[in-house]
């Protein structure tokens, strides 16, 4: 290296040029292992890019741990939606009003095995003379559920279904989308009839 | 110049690779996150500030309240607590779990009355599940407790560490990044009186004895005082009031800024920053409880039963 500094500029105009050298292996082999390092690091803490990991927290599994326990039990959302909509005619415990609605307690309409009919009654409506638990009634009621989501429609007819000493199946948000979807070709309200003619249970497609 | 397409190359090479990874990336990540309802909560989460809060936060902008205040709750890591809820019909048994798990501490209440009582304090997730456990074979009922820990959150800034989801209704994000005043994020929860923060706006030194703040008595007008003093005047002490005959009316920007200091609160826990947020008391009517939540607005005009005593 030094000889070849020491020659004398063979002309003004020629550019210089720095020898070239071959990248010592340690710096090679130190860079390999950083890699390697970064790689574990990522891989520990990183929680590969999750939207729902933020630090302290490493990865999906750890923020998982920390999740409070499925309470069981119907959705809360359903008792604030019955509460807020439902309750001004069919009366915060179920019990119905006359002249208004028809009882929700004990009603063979709520207590049906499936939901297939009941779920229709809040998204287009019904109208028309209806037998409620051995009382006649001619009442008709609007589509108060129709701005509900399919999960808080599902919820607010399990609640509906289990609560005041009633007792049947959850109705999912599932049913209520698959309801929904075949009653899109069938905006006005239900009769009474009408319903009867349907399965009691969802049909599978 | 020698190599110029390659320094080009370099130069594009790096700032694409930052552009991947500072806008593309995070936009993919969590550009599209919607407000959501986290079980067991039923509201969703977060919810817009209503209108004199959306303005609040403009006035807020305005002063550069952000260069010296932070919008952003820091947390180091998470603890549980064990809780008894009931301590059930099997005292000996609870006693009995209680000695074999070595919980059998001198400050222990034996008398199990003030529930919900802390069995366990600080400890990691395994053992208060482990506990939890225990104490439920002895029949009673007990209650794994999540909380968030770190130096923010031992200054009572917020209950737990804030996260993207918090500002989906911020525009700008006010994060800020220098901490010459408090940390802001949760200011809504620990200080809700509108009266302090006109108190403390027009004269910070009111309140905080060796405050730093600014005063900022240009969002307030001082008045001759008319046939009647005014409702709205604020009640300031001696050293700061004005003179005879006059009196500091909050304008309305300082009533927007109000409400927007109280519309910032961390009270909900999300699925990406998980605590146990307190039982609320059973609430009969929803309706009206919805609605008072949602109006902060009531509060800014507080003042109003504030008038002066002469």
């Amino acid at each position: 290296m030094n000889s070849e500094m020491n020659q004398p500029i063979q002309s003004a105009t020629a550019e210089m040029e720095t020898p070239r050298s071959a990248v010592p292996v340690w710096l090679v082999i130190l860079m390999v292992l950083l890699l390697y390092w970064g790689g574990l690091y990522f891989d520990q803490h990183g929680g590969w890019f999750s939207p729902q990991v933020y630090a302290p927290y490493a990865s999906v599994a750890e923020v998982e741990k920390f999740q409070p326990p499925a309470s069981g039990g119907p959705p809360p959302q359903g008792r604030r939606y019955y509460d807020l909509i439902c309750a001004l005619c069919h009366n915060p415990d179920g019990a119905g009003k006359p002249g208004q609605a028809p009882p929700l307690v004990g009603s063979e309409w709520v207590l049906a095995e499936g939901a297939n009919r009941l779920i229709r009654i809040p998204i287009v409506g019904l109208n028309g003379p209806i037998e409620v638990k051995g009382q006649q009634m001619n009442l008709s009621m609007a589509a108060m559920g129709a701005s509900l989501s399919d999960e808080d429609l599902a919820a607010v007819l399990t609640y509906i279904r289990q609560s005041w000493g009633n007792k049947a199946s959850d109705v999912t948000p599932e049913q209520v989308k698959a309801v929904r979807a075949d009653l899109a070709n069938h905006p006005q309200a239900y009769m009474v009839e009408e319903l009867k003619k349907l399965p009691d249970k969802i049909p599978s497609k | 110049m020698k190599h110029g397409p390659m320094i080009f190359l370099a130069a594009f090479f790096a700032l694409s690779l930052s552009w991947f990874g500072f806008v593309l990336k995070p936009q993919s990540q969590i550009g599209r996150q919607m407000p959501t309802n986290t079980p067991p909560a039923i509201d969703i989460y977060p919810q817009g500030r209503p209108g004199l809060a959306r303005q609040g936060a403009e006035v807020y902008r305005a002063n550069g309240c952000a260069a010296c205040h932070s919008q952003q709750v820091r947390q180091s890591g998470t603890t549980c607590d064990v809780a008894l809820l009931n301590p059930g019909t099997n005292r000996a048994a609870l006693i009995e779990t209680l000695k074999n798990e070595k919980l059998d501490s001198a400050e222990m209440d034996w008398s199990f009355t003030q529930l919900p009582q802390t069995i366990l304090a600080g400890v990691e997730k395994e053992i208060a599940d482990s506990v939890a456990k225990s104490l439920k074979a002895a029949g009673a009922k007990a209650q794994v407790i999540i909380v968030p820990i770190g130096p923010d959150i031992a200054r009572g800034w917020g209950r737990r560490q804030t996260v993207a989801a918090d500002y989906l209704f911020d525009n700008p994000v006010m994060l800020g990044s220098l901490r010459a005043g408090q940390d802001l994020a949760g200011a809504g929860s620990r200080l809700s009186d509108a009266n302090w923060h006109l108190l403390h706006l027009y004269a910070p030194r009111t309140s905080v004895k060796d405050s730093l703040m600014p005063p900022f008595r240009f969002l307030f007008e001082r008045k001759k005082i008319g046939t009647h003093p005014s409702p709205d005047a604020l009640r300031l002490p001696q050293e700061f009031a004005p003179p005879e005959g006059f009196e500091i009316v909050p304008k309305s920007e300082a009533r927007a800024l109000v409400a927007y200091l109280q519309s910032l609160k961390i009270e909900t826990p999300l699925y990406e920053a998980p605590f146990t947020a307190p039982q609320p008391p059973p609430t009969e009517n929803a309706p009206t409880n919805s609605a008072a939540t949602n109006s902060p607005a009531s509060g800014a005009n507080a003042p109003a039963t504030n008038a002066p005593a002469k």
